[in-house]
């Protein structure tokens, strides 16, 4: 009686293993293509991220040099700020995207940035993106 | 109850438009109010009538929506949905736009100055908070911009005594901030209100804030210090602040603002229902778990929202309100008897 039943055991089952099967090579495709999409949009924001830093970067170098041919006193918190700034620049974690405080260290370069701005009395002439907190999907 | 709030005159301070917020000089003889119309008027007695006595209408493009005096009672600073801060001063009775402050992204909602005077805060619907340091020559420089909330920040407001500042925020949070080596950080978050937190305001020791909401409840938040006999975790060397008490029930729309007498120790609300509320804290109460009582309620002190509420600092129990139906309302408040 057993045999009998191990003999129908692949017919009644069938359902379950295809079922299973596809499920598994359904489940690889997607992995993989969802692989590929999550990495074109990391590739994405990452670059957004890092040309934000850069041009803060670029702008907190030239503040540097000019302000350094005339470092008067008055000028004393703009250049802590400065150096501030390109110190938190320079700490930021690039070569981690799963750095945890990711987000809020970006925050703090930003805030440092716009008082930054406000010290030195310009308005920076492009615009942040301020939905930078958060990954949007 | 019934006579605990005495109404002691009205005035159209902001006709045809809303009044948002009020500000008692601290030496309680002015009262600044604000509103949509752009405009900042300044009141004071003449006889038993409130007057206006100077009107600041140069200074801003958009709806002034707070305004605070320095802790001199010379200066007073207007923050607008122009995304700008104006510092005025006074001479006499006439005011002059010494100031504007820059900055933020958009509609600056809050602006308070810190008790010594020479700090300033502001913050906006760009989701940050600034702080400003005064120099001697009436300078301004902004020493951080904290970027902790998530969302729109509603209200700052300063420790009586120490250089603490603390935010609330439409995220639902209340933030609290302190310098750090040349920088300020954020140095709690008060997490509970389950919708945006309006405002804040800490009792006259400092050891308490209140907060009111949206979410229709006001919470009081005690300060524990590191080590305290409660036992009570501090994450670090930062005091850690705890919900001890919730007043729900009480109010049947948002609570937009709280005032807390630095007087008498009263607490007064201005809710979206048009009603005033004051609450008592009930003698011999645990001070880790105090209960409050309601001991003034007026269900329609104004015809539309109540936006503002502000106990004058020297003359116990008078108390001014606005709304949106643009007019200011002066009450005195009669402790009830047995308390």
């Amino acid at each position: 009686m057993a045999g009998a039943q191990d003999l129908f055991d692949p017919i009644v089952m069938a359902d379950d293993r295809f079922h299973g099967e596809g499920y598994q090579e359904g489940y690889e495709e997607g992995s993989s293509l969802g692989i590929i999409e999550g990495r074109q949009h990391g590739t994405l924001h990452g670059a957004k991220i890092g040309s934000e830093i850069g041009c803060y970067q670029g702008f907190a170098f030239a503040w540097r040099y000019l302000l350094n041919g005339c470092a008067a006193e008055r000028d004393s918190r703009k250049m802590k700020v400065l150096e501030s700034l390109i110190g938190m620049i320079q700490k930021f974690p690039y070569d981690d995207p799963t750095y945890a405080a990711l987000h809020e260290d970006l925050d703090r370069i930003r805030g440092k940035f716009k008082q930054l701005c406000s010290l030195l009395n310009v308005q920076p002439d492009f615009k942040i993106s301020t939905e930078g907190s958060g990954l949007s999907f | 109850m019934k006579d605990a709030l005495v109404l002691l005159g009205r005035v159209p301070a902001h006709p045809d438009s809303r009044c948002w917020f009020l500000a008692w000089n601290p030496a309680g003889t002015l009262l600044a109010s604000c509103g949509g119309d752009r405009r900042v008027r300044i009141w004071g007695t003449e006889g038993d009538n409130w007057i206006c006595k100077s009107v600041l209408s140069e200074g801003h493009q958009r709806t002034v929506r707070k305004v605070a005096w320095s802790p001199c009672g010379n200066y007073l600073a207007s923050a607008s949905f122009d995304a700008t801060t104006c510092i005025w001063k006074k001479n006499q009775d006439d005011f002059e736009c010494v100031t504007t402050l820059e900055g933020h992204e958009n509609e600056v909602k809050s602006v308070a100055w810190a008790p010594s005077g020479n700090l300033l805060a502001t913050c906006s619907r760009d989701k940050s908070v600034w702080v400003w340091e005064v120099d001697e020559e009436d300078e301004y420089e902004c020493v951080s911009v904290l970027n902790s909330h998530t969302q729109d920040v509603k209200h700052v407001v300063w420790h009586p005594s120490q250089e603490l500042l603390a935010s609330a925020s439409y995220d639902d949070t209340v933030k609290l901030y302190r310098e750090e080596e040349d920088d300020w950080v954020c140095c709690a978050t008060l997490e509970g209100h389950e919708s945006t937190v309006w405002s804040l305001a800490f009792d006259p020791s400092g050891q308490r804030l209140a907060s009111c909401s949206d979410d229709r409840t006001v919470r009081i938040w005690r300060q524990y210090l590191p080590g305290n006999e409660q036992g009570v975790a501090c994450s670090s060397s930062d005091p850690s602040w705890k919900c001890i008490c919730t007043l729900s029930g009480f109010h049947s729309r948002t609570i937009y603002d709280i005032a807390w007498c630095s007087l008498t120790g009263a607490l007064a609300t201005a809710c979206g229902d048009d009603a005033i509320r004051v609450f008592e804290e009930d003698p011999g109460s645990d001070p880790q778990q105090p209960t409050f009582s309601l001991t003034a309620h007026l269900p329609q002190a104004h015809s539309q929202d109540v936006n503002c509420v502000a106990w004058n600092p020297k003359e116990q129990g008078l108390l001014a309100s606005c709304s949106d139906d643009g007019e200011v309302a002066f009450w005195k408040y009669q402790r009830p008897e047995g308390l």
